[in-house]
């Protein structure tokens, strides 16, 4: 099946762009760019629709990241910035009315790199990470008001985090005894700029989060976490890119079982480049993401290219598309 | 791998390096609605804020969003057939489904074989009548034509039927041959011997075989055996004949014909060299070898046989590695069902996925699970070709079957297809409250419901329908809205539901509100029938369907029964108790009519009584219990106000008990006090 190609869509921003993320229907993109905006436009097949972009201004610094946030609570955008803050946005009623702020969050000191939305099943919470080297995690509580959990995570700094689905790993395919369906795990990985991956759980006995693993592996600043979707395996997946040039995808067969990593190869590519290292990407790693279905991971490089990889038969994980300029 | 190259490219050929020096680089995010990703550049340096460096020479903006795909979305053509055969497909699940009980699925029992060749002839038929229609953009008629060739030949070498397992397979092979690889003619022999080299005819093989007894003429095998043997005698005479002939009579002015003629001979007495001599100078494949050699070597060729045969044939004739249909009939010839699998898969995931399944059940798929997932081969293939139909979201529907036949791993990946079908409620209707206006659910969000109901997603379904619910809340349809949350069995929602429509009235006054209500109404029967329905929230909208029947007779000015409707949501405990201090200015309000009386002694007990009971509160500190709506609905005034309000009321009242004694001929209403008046 040939590929197609691609559509681009122009976003009229100012600036540099660092990140753009599709709604949970794939029908709308949001983009965020060193101009301080984000811009929403209505996607229909590739092509945005005309006069339906809104700009969302608010920020002081770059725009890092957006996160959209489940379609149960609405239409709802996190994003996080330069300068500190981490905003909270909501489209008013009627749509024309355009998105207003409805949180701003000011707990760091310094950069916020990156805000992932916990799975729905745990209500409205938000990690985000943070450059002095804090994670804060918030959480909207039934009386309106948002609750701030704040706590040291990596000494130099936080770049990326990513949270665990609710579901237990396994627990369809094993059923449990008495029939009970087990509570959602309420977990989260986080990269630090101190080479190691942390993986936090909140215990309820103490209501706090605490470190239950650190993944060790990478010889440089972890730049980005991602936490498979869990699809009925019994596994559970993380990917890790870094600074060091590798990407690793961490499982872990049985909650007790420890971590096991991986490293994808692109040396066993189509066409490895003269003196291409295995095990070794040609720059430095910048972004991991999965999937819809935790069986693809996107892999974006620094040199230009942006790989699709699939996890093959045997367990391996082998290159299956390449997208680049 | 494939490679997918952005267009209009962001620089130009041997810029790369300079697009990265500048501090650029690619990223992605994929799409939960099909398989596209969208790409943009970006810059690297982002934690220490470095702007990046321009970029010259740019072809295009680096600040544009560009969206890839592995995927070619199906065109119609496509769709068509992928929506044809899903059907099949279906189908073949349901027999599966119902016969899953059995353990005769494995095995080629007499059921299950008709049932399967069925199906695949349905598939051949289906790919047929696609490449009569194929178009040149997508799949071309090559692509269909091979489809064909391959399905057919796993019918012949894997579908007998039933009861025929152990038959000889010659005849079919060479029909499939016919058919598929050499056009059949009809003209007669004498065309053939008017030739010099009649072999290189096209009617030759056919010929051959129309002389040669074949099986299918006769009822029994016996017969047939007996028929073969006596035309052997003949060819033996024949030969027997023709070595006679002398040297040198067996050249003629031209060439040696006896040659070629002791060739067909040879052919006819089944002599395996000969036959791939000849098939060598016809240029013909090893695929004619081995059905002469189903023919006229061993009549008696059985299925089971083939593998052998073609290993032989195959060390003289190797197969064509460059060309992947080839490849694939070497491996059905084999047996090897694995190898021809992966590599329908190369060639056509729908090939693969269709066959695996029908594979399936005949066992031939070993290993059947694949060692480190633990998904089955078959359910490996079927998902795969379920991701290719993801990429265009119009096939949702046919994209979730695939993926339910997949075991609880393919239900889960449907779930997510299922979750983010969008749904769109078009209509906005902020603001209006026009009754007249109907209103559609829509088609997607009815098709969704329906399609889980089917699979039995009830997760999903409960999820979509508190998202419908929450959609028709925010443009005031409260009659789909209560529907929903009632079917999603979500009450938190139902409650807000419902408080919201009490809030009309608040904000817009009883006539708004009675409308608001005539839409919910409907559903209180059946959320009353529903065994899981929260009583609170249930109670609720009996209050609100109550207070505006209350409101709707006193508008028509059937104020007896009005005010029956005030003493009857006291009486039944409906009432919630914030909405008190409204009920009781309302029932003094019809108590302020002069001319009726409307309520009786009891009656304006009744409402004393509870007239008390909110000043007892609001004197110790409760006010807000009692009072909190009747604020809100005098404009935001504190509670002193409202007390004051209440008080002017308790007189009213007061006065109204009073006469009410006197109308009833001064009998003292026995038992009940009155406390005191204050004025």
């Amino acid at each position: 099946m040939a590929p197609s190609d691609p559509i681009p869509i122009e976003t009229a921003h100012e600036d540099m762009i660092h990140d753009a993320q599709l709604d949970y229907y794939g029908k709308r993109l949001a983009t965020c760019s060193s101009d301080r905006t984000i811009k929403v436009f209505d996607v229909v097949d590739g092509e945005p629709q005309r006069g339906a972009g809104q700009t969302l201004k608010g920020h002081t610094g770059p725009v890092w990241q957006v996160a959209w946030a489940h379609p149960k609570f609405g239409h709802i955008l996190a994003s996080c910035s330069y300068d500190g803050k981490v905003i909270i946005w909501k489209e008013q009623q009627p749509s024309s009315a355009g998105w207003a702020k409805i949180k701003e969050h000011s707990l760091h000191t310094a950069s916020v790199n990156s805000v992932s939305w916990a799975p729905h099943e745990l209500g409205a919470i938000l990690a985000c990470a943070s450059s002095d080297g804090k994670i804060s995690v918030l959480t909207f509580k039934d009386d309106g008001q948002w609750g701030a959990d704040v706590f040291e995570a990596h000494a130099i700094g936080c770049n990326a985090v990513s949270w665990a689905p609710a579901a237990r790993a396994g627990s369809l395919l094993a059923p449990n005894a008495g029939g009970r369906r087990p509570a959602p795990a309420k977990r989260f990985a986080s990269a630090g700029c101190d080479n190691i991956v942390k993986i936090w759980g909140f215990s309820e006995e103490t209501q706090a989060w605490v470190e239950e693993d650190v993944l060790e592996g990478h010889a440089d600043w972890v730049r980005d976490v991602a936490w498979a979707p869990n699809i009925g395996l019994p596994r559970s997946y993380i990917a890790t890119a870094s600074q060091d040039k590798t990407v690793l995808v961490w499982t872990k067969d049985t909650p007790s079982a420890p971590w096991a990593k991986t490293a994808l190869d692109p040396s066993v590519s189509a066409a490895p480049s003269a003196g291409a290292t295995p095990g070794k990407f040609p720059d430095v790693v910048w972004r991991v993401s999965w999937s819809l279905a935790g069986n693809v991971l996107a892999v974006s490089c620094g040199d230009g290219k942006v790989t699709l990889w699939k996890e093959n038969l045997k367990g391996g994980w082998e290159c299956v598309s390449d997208v680049s300029s | 791998m494939t490679v997918i190259r952005l267009y209009p490219p962001l620089f130009e050929e041997g810029k790369h390096a300079k697009f990265l020096d500048s501090g650029h680089t690619l990223c992605a995010a994929q799409s939960p609605r099909d398989n596209s990703v969208a790409v943009f550049a970006t810059n690297v340096y982002k934690v220490n804020s470095q702007a990046p460096r321009s970029l010259e020479d740019k072809h295009s903006d680096p600040r544009d969003i560009y969206t890839a795909s592995t995927d070619r979305v199906p065109s119609a053509e496509r769709r068509l057939f992928v929506t044809d055969t899903s059907v099949v497909f279906a189908s073949l699940q349901d027999f599966k489904n119902n016969h899953s009980e059995q353990d005769s699925l494995i095995g080629r029992s007499e059921q299950v074989s008709p049932v399967l060749i069925k199906h695949a002839v349905d598939y051949v038929r289906i790919v047929v009548d696609s490449w009569a229609q194929a178009s040149p953009l997508q799949y071309d008629d090559n692509h269909y034509r091979i489809l064909y060739n391959c399905l057919s030949l796993f019918v012949v070498l894997y579908l007998p039927e039933a009861g025929f397992d152990d038959a000889p397979v010659g005849e079919e092979l060479m029909e499939w041959l016919n058919t598929h690889f050499i056009e059949p003619s009809s003209e007669e022999g004498d065309h053939l011997s008017s030739q010099d080299k009649p072999w290189q005819d096209e009617t030759f093989w056919p010929y051959l075989t129309s002389s040669h007894p074949r099986i299918v003429q006769f009822s029994t095998e016996r017969e047939f055996v007996v028929a073969l043997r006596r035309w052997k005698e003949k060819v033996k005479s024949l030969r027997l004949e023709l070595d006679r002939v002398p040297e040198d009579a067996r050249e003629d002015d031209f060439e040696n014909w006896w040659k070629p003629f002791s060739n067909i001979v040879g052919i006819l007495e089944g002599r395996p060299e000969i036959i791939q001599n000849i098939c060598i100078e016809l240029n013909a494949d090893w695929k004619e070898v081995c059905a002469a050699w189903s023919i006229f070597v061993n009549h008696r060729l059985r299925r089971q046989d083939l593998p052998e045969v073609v290993n032989q044939i195959l060390e003289i004739m190797p197969p064509d590695p460059t060309d992947l249909e080839d490849t694939i009939h070497v491996a059905l010839f084999r047996g090897e069902t694995m190898e021809a699998l992966s590599h329908a898969a190369k060639l056509d995931g729908w090939l693969a996925a269709h066959w695996v399944d029908l594979m399936e059940p005949l066992d031939l798929l070993t290993p059947r699970v694949s060692d480190d997932s633990d998904i089955s081969v078959r359910d490996q293939y079927v998902l795969s070709y379920a991701d290719y139909l993801h990429s265009d979201p119009v096939l949702w529907r046919i994209t979730v079957a695939y993926m339910c036949s997949c075991g609880s791993i393919g239900r889960e990946r449907a779930d997510q297809v299922l979750l983010r079908v969008p749904i769109s409620f078009n209509r906005s209707v902020a603001g209006s409250h026009d009754a007249n206006v109907s209103v559609e659910v829509p088609d997607a969000l009815r098709a969704v419901v329906e399609t889980c109901h089917e699979y039995g997603r009830e997760s999903v379904r409960r999820m979509v329908c508190t998202i419908a619910a929450q959609n028709f809340l925010r443009r005031k349809e409260y009659g789909l809205g209560v529907s929903y949350a009632t079917s999603a069995e979500n009450w938190t929602w139902l409650g807000r539901i419902v408080d919201a429509v009490l809030t009309e009235y608040i904000k817009h006054g009883p006539e708004v509100f009675a409308r608001s209500v005539a839409a919910v109404a409907p559903s209180l029967q059946e959320l009353r029938a529903h065994p899981g329905a929260d009583g609170v929230f249930t109670h609720r909208l009996l209050f609100a369907v109550r207070y505006a029947e209350f409101h709707q007779r006193r508008l028509n000015g059937d104020l007896q029964e009005a005010a029956l409707d005030i003493l009857t949501m006291f009486n039944e405990g409906l009432a919630p108790r914030t909405w008190w201090g409204v009920l009781l200015c309302d029932a003094v309000d019809l108590v302020r009519n002069d001319n009726l009386m409307l309520y009786s002694s009891s009656g304006a007990v009744e409402l004393l009584k509870r007239l008390e009971e909110v000043h007892l509160g609001a004197s110790q500190g409760a006010g807000d219990d009692y009072l909190s709506i009747l604020m809100v609905t005098m404009k935001g005034s504190d509670e002193s106000e409202a007390l004051q309000r209440l008080k002017s009321a308790r007189l009213s009242l007061a006065k109204y008990y009073a006469k009410c004694t006197m109308v009833a001929g001064g009998r003292d209403i026995s038992g009940s006090r009155v406390g005191i008046i204050a004025v």
